[in-house]
């Protein structure tokens, strides 16, 4: 029952929030005019700018911002009870996340097509676009950190995974070469890539295949328990060759052509992730069950910190993700046909991804009915495993086995943050090469940047921890979005529009992410002292703590110049009423 | 009139298949195909580039061969010019980044 009355609580927030308050602002602020000329026709060049169908549009937008965050966020989050977690997934979306999305696409729209970096430098100051890029390469690389943790640290370690993930890449490379090379057709590509993946996944799960990794990672039994010995900083034998399998491929995806690897492993892994979601959804609903005795409210600090501001950043992509606003200027509103497609697309997406971020939310707490299960599965500390048990629960309710649903759980996980990290560690190269590239030349070297980026990435895997790396990178993506709003709010008051609605949700986006970047660096700098520490915490804590106030320094550059720009339209309006 | 509810039902159905499919097709190769577009337009660039550099003023070939080639570089030379000279900013690579949170 309670299971359905999330879903019921989830289908209000939309056609409340998209079917009267969206439509309300769209229909009375920006007033969306299908007659005008949009970026993608004014300047069309059959590549970045190009008019497409909105539901095209739609698919892609959602595409490209739903990934691991609305999965991990949620799960973390329910360590303060469900009823926080459920409330910021439908509030935070319902005021901010969708106001974000659509606000900076329409900004992108009304400006010719400018991108964050070009909008910054010309809306709020020259050096608002270098501190842009700044949070940029931080934000990349506490995603690389983030996601390196889980998937190298955690899943990787589980011997039923390696294999299925290596079965998606040679499926993802065989895909590429039925496309490109023999000419066949996408949809035989599709079902014998697709097909092939599966039987790699199941094979993951035989033990035969299990003891090869289990072998080579080194895991022996002491005192009745399974353990792969230490190596180093804390890391055991099993999560350093975990984090290494990942870097090879991240170092692949980066420096081979994005026809032959990158996009053929996100297109097969696309099937894989879908008919996971599809599966569990229907499982969840056919089992529809109750929340049991996990409680609603546990206490107010736990290991994440107070509930203010830690559970705003915890749930990010959820409810609102800074990444949001750089997708929606750079990627789609270059080719929105018309400015009335901007609401479905861009408020559309943000509000399906509160959905999937609804059904996240309930494999870490309707598919354990307690918060015994939910801690004894993993808890906040191991997040995607919660996912890949709580998943695999709902699927053994439409015949999978449990040990099967498990395993491609974990892959579909694994998959899903590798395809990211490949593209991030792209972008890096790409950043550091341009930022750099004059200074240093050897930055300009293709291989020199990628590794450059995945030393920087090893770093943040092997020292710093999964919940304090999980906050950080969540303080910087709401802080990004507190700044998108900061951006849309002054070109709404450069046109003389009201900006109420963006202003409010950006005050409250910055204020809340400061508070939590400042915690951090509080609690990682107190942890300095701590005697007798460890040289892996003593490291962790110096580098969080150091990111943590750069970020706040930066911000508050921003602000500053964002204030002076705030201002300026009202000076000039009082200037020319003397 | 049942005639026309079930021309009405079977319309209905053709347009929610077209909807699905789009989304199917943005959510699966729609990105694959830009990337794809990217490449291309990267070679044609350089192609017109270097037969028609003297437009942006870089004088390369001969007017002998840039005249013989001129019809056929006609259609892609509007686009051509806004992608050569718009000015670019790192972050419009942001979008090649799909599904980052």
């Amino acid at each position: 029952m309670f299971t359905i009355l999330v879903l019921i609580l989830a289908a209000a927030g939309v056609a409340i929030g998209y079917g009267l308050y969206a439509r309300t602002i769209d229909k009375n602020i920006i007033q969306p005019d299908p007659k005008k000329a949009t970026p993608a026709k004014m300047y069309m060049d059959g590549v970045d700018f190009t008019p497409a169908s909105k539901n095209v549009l739609f698919g892609y937008q959602f595409k490209s911002i739903a990934a691991l965050g609305p999965i991990t966020g949620p799960i973390i989050a329910v360590q303060w009870g469900w009823l926080p977690a459920i409330v910021w997934i439908i509030l935070g979306t319902f005021f901010i996340g969708w106001v974000q999305d659509y606000g900076s696409m329409m900004m992108g729209v009304r400006r010719d097509g400018d991108t964050m970096g070009a909008l910054s430098y010309k809306l709020i100051s020259p050096r608002a676009r270098n501190i842009l890029m700044l949070f940029l390469y931080f934000y990349l690389l506490l995603i690389m950190g983030a996601f390196g943790i889980a998937v190298g640290k955690t899943l990787m370690t589980n011997t039923k995974v390696p294999f299925g993930m290596i079965s998606v890449v040679l499926m993802g490379i065989l895909a590429g070469q039925m496309t490109y090379k023999w000419k066949r057709d996408i949809i035989l590509t599709t079902i014998v890539t697709v097909v092939l993946t599966f039987v790699g996944i199941w094979l993951s799960t035989q033990p035969f295949m299990a003891n090869i990794f289990s072998a080579l990672y080194g895991f022996h039994k002491v005192e009745d328990k399974v353990v792969s010995p230490t190596w180093f900083l804390g890391n055991t034998q099993a999560q350093v060759i975990g984090t290494l399998l990942v870097v090879i491929f991240c170092y692949l995806g980066s420096v081979l052509p994005i026809w032959s690897f990158a996009q053929p492993v996100n297109y097969v892994s696309f099937w894989i992730v879908s008919f996971g979601v599809l599966g569990g959804i229907l499982g969840m609903l056919i089992w529809r069950p109750g929340i049991g005795d996990f409680p609603a409210f546990t206490t107010f600090t736990t290991a994440s910190g107070p509930l203010w501001p830690m559970l705003f950043v915890t749930i990010a992509c959820g409810a609102v993700s800074g990444w949001h606003s750089l997708v929606s200027t750079s990627g789609t509103a270059r080719q929105l046909e018309k400015e009335t497609d901007a609401l479905p697309v861009g408020g559309g997406a943000m509000f399906l991804e509160m959905v999937f971020a609804t059904v996240a939310f309930m494999t870490a707490t309707v598919a354990w009915g307690s918060f015994k299960g939910y801690q004894d599965a993993g808890g906040a500390a191991a997040a995607l495993a919660v996912f890949s048990k709580g998943l695999a629960n709902f699927l053994s309710h439409i015949g999978v086995p449990q040990d099967f649903g498990t395993a491609y759980g974990s892959v579909f996980l694994t998959i899903m943050a590798l395809t990211i990290m490949q593209l991030a560690v792209r972008f890096m190269r790409v950043a550091s090469a341009e930022l750099l590239g004059d200074a240093v030349p050897a930055m300009k070297n293709v291989h020199v940047g990628t590794i450059v980026a995945l030393l920087l990435t090893l770093l943040f895997v092997w020292v710093i921890p999964w919940l304090t790396i999980w906050a950080a990178f969540g303080a910087a993506n709401q802080l990004m979005a507190g700044l998108a709003l900061m951006l849309v709010s002054l070109w709404l008051m450069s046109e003389g529009r009201k900006n109420a609605w963006t202003l409010y949700p950006s005050i409250f986006m910055i204020v809340t992410t400061i508070a939590a970047l400042l915690f951090l660096a509080y609690t990682n700098f107190k942890k300095l002292a701590t005697p007798n520490i460890t040289t892996q915490a003593f490291l962790a804590s110096l580098l969080v703590g150091i990111i943590a106030l750069v970020l706040v320094v930066a911000a508050a550059v921003l602000i500053a110049d964002g204030w002076k720009a705030l201002r300026k339209p009202r000076a000039k309006e009082a200037v020319e009423k003397v | 009139m049942g005639v026309l509810v079930g021309k009405q039902w079977k319309d209905w159905l053709r347009q929610v298949r077209r909807v699905a499919s789009e989304i199917l097709y943005g959510m699966t190769v729609f990105d694959w195909v830009r990337d794809l577009q990217r490449q291309r337009a990267e070679v044609e660039r350089f192609f017109v580039l270097v037969t028609f550099g003297d437009i942006v003023g870089l004088p390369i070939l001969p007017p002998y061969y840039t005249l013989r080639l001129l019809p056929y570089v006609v259609p892609v030379l509007n686009r051509w010019k806004r992608n050569l000279l718009r000015e670019r900013d790192l972050t419009d690579l942001a979008e090649l980044i799909e599904g980052v949170d």
